[in-house]
């Protein structure tokens, strides 16, 4: 489903991804952790297309991504959902209407249509009475839902998420658990959850990855991670500061988008 | 001194490559204009020319009453002293309608709409907005850059039109109760001399300044980065730039027709 093969990324000068391969199968979930800065949201971004690799190979639903472009870059796109740090959402737009946003943009379906999914999803995320409401007339949390529920809305074949549990209360953090859990088991949905909440990680991922120093460093399951005997994987779930993950990785360079419109244009970049 | 230079190759190298960014987004842009005509992004254009002109109304005809009658005051002054005060008209007329206007409207909505679409267009950009629009396959340019482009080209000839009008009023103000000049004797002069030609190169340049401020404060907004303080340094950037642009590009379009 995904295939991350040799991936090379050097940001700001420093590499970021060296080397990385991964595999993720349909239907998985697969947590990536890694302190921050070690490139978990770049691996986001590659398998989205929004970066394309300096060297390897990004396999995405049997395309591969950094040959895409144009129309056919968008249409695979619609095939993935993608919940950012903060929601994302469109700030003049109200909920409903950010939902609804690919959905009508996109033509994807009547309106009525348009109107019974965006109601589902907002229920799903238990938004469905703040539908009025503008992003900023609601909780950090709040906002966090309803990206969620705009990643769902067009039925994609892999959710991507980052960070979704960061900042939000326990209660929540739980729904958002529950939920994954149950895209999980309910579909065939492939899901990539970029954390640092351990019991979030312990519970919602079939495989987890610590990622250091630009490549995978261990990969499991849950089981296996927490009875790993690497001290690095070891020092990650006890959050113990003595150990060989102790050297504090540079922050991670601000992702830039470079596909698209909305490119730095110091970066080679093909406009849409 | 080799720091001096280096630093001055990557000012030309930043400028070039930004200046590149704006004229490809105007090509891009004009290759969507077809969508412009959709129902909703038309509806969406209507939306952004009735706010920003409504925005840029107020200190438009302040400013365009003023300039009238500050043009009045001090040409009407010295003709005065030559017996010459009937011609204020075409004086205040012609200024107005093929260079005062245009270029008073374009500073006017360079500082009140341009900065502001930058600083829209850079927050989305920090807060990963305008990424989320591309992975939700929503063309940034046909959703956001199209209706700003085509309202602000829109606006600045529409504004320039009313910035015109105001600023003879302003100019007739000041003629019929300080210089004692009537206000027929001021219109006729006006219409005299008033040029077609003078009327559709104003609109012409304001019609250009309209683009170059939409292309402008959209490019800086596309290339923010950094945080609040991108931002920020995107809406001065957008402003000085584009203040630098009026005043070149109106004086190679005057030169154009006029020399």
């Amino acid at each position: 489903m995904i295939k991350l093969q040799n991936v090379h990324k050097r940001l700001g000068g420093r590499a970021v991804l060296a080397g990385f391969d991964l595999d993720i199968g349909r239907g998985e979930t697969l947590v990536l952790l890694g302190r921050s800065g070690t490139g978990k949201s770049v691996t986001l971004r590659h398998i989205v297309g929004l970066m394309q690799p300096d060297q390897g190979h990004i396999e995405v639903l049997g395309s591969d991504i950094s040959t895409l472009k144009g129309r056919e870059l968008m249409k695979h796109r619609r095939r993935i959902g993608y919940l950012f740090q903060d929601g994302a959402l469109l700030n003049w737009l109200n909920l409903g209407d950010n939902v609804a946003l690919p959905l009508r943009e996109n033509m994807l379906c009547s309106a009525s249509e348009i109107e019974d999914r965006v109601f589902k999803v907002l229920s799903q995320v238990e938004l469905e009475q703040h539908a009025d409401k503008l992003p900023s007339e609601i909780s950090g949390g709040m906002r966090k839902r309803a990206g969620l529920a705009r990643a769902l809305v067009c039925n994609p074949e892999i959710v991507l998420y980052d960070e979704p549990t960061s900042g939000l209360d326990p209660i929540s953090s739980s729904l958002i658990n529950r939920l994954i859990d149950d895209l999980k088991s309910s579909t065939q949905i492939t899901q990539v959850v970029v954390t640092h909440d351990m019991a979030s990680a312990f519970e919602i991922g079939d495989r987890i990855a610590l990622l250091h120093e630009g490549k995978v460093r261990a990969l499991g399951t849950a089981d296996e991670v927490r009875n790993s005997s690497d001290p690095a994987v070891s020092q990650f779930i006890h959050g113990r500061i003595e150990g060989p993950l102790a050297r504090e990785p540079l922050p991670e360079p601000q992702p830039e988008t470079e596909t698209d419109e909305g490119s730095d244009p110091q970066q080679k970049e093909n406009i849409q | 001194m080799v720091g001096w230079i280096r630093e001055f190759g990557a000012f030309l190298r930043r400028t070039s490559t930004t200046a590149g960014f704006g004229l490809m987004l105007i090509w891009r842009t004009a290759l969507v204009l077809p969508h412009a005509l959709a129902p909703r992004r038309f509806r969406n254009i209507l939306d952004l020319i009735f706010i920003y002109a409504i925005g840029a109304l107020p200190v438009t005809l302040v400013v365009s009453v003023f300039t009238g009658m500050i043009l009045a005051l001090n040409t009407g002054l010295s003709l005065k002293d030559f017996g010459q005060e009937q011609m204020i008209g075409r004086i205040v007329a012609v200024s107005l309608v093929r260079e005062m206007g245009p270029f008073m409207t374009a500073l006017i909505l360079a500082a009140s709409v341009g900065s502001g679409v930058a600083a829209e267009i850079g927050t989305m950009k920090i807060s990963e907005e305008i990424d989320a629009l591309e992975i939700m396959s929503i063309s940034p340019i046909k959703f956001l850059v199209l209706p700003r482009m085509v309202a602000l080209t829109l606006v600045c000839p529409l504004m320039t039109l009313f910035a015109g009008v105001v600023g003879i009023l302003g100019g007739i103000l000041v003629s019929e109760f300080q210089l004692g000049v009537n206000w027929v004797t001021f219109k006729n002069d006006a219409l005299l001399h008033l040029q077609k030609k003078d009327v559709y190169t104003g609109l012409l340049k304001s019609f250009i300044f309209g683009l170059t401020i939409a292309t402008v404060g959209c490019t800086q907004g596309l290339i923010t980065r950094g945080g609040a303080t991108g931002v920020g340094s995107s809406t001065r950037r957008s402003v000085v730039v584009t203040f630098l642009l009026v005043i070149i590009i109106g004086y190679y379009v005057t030169w154009m027709f006029f020399s």
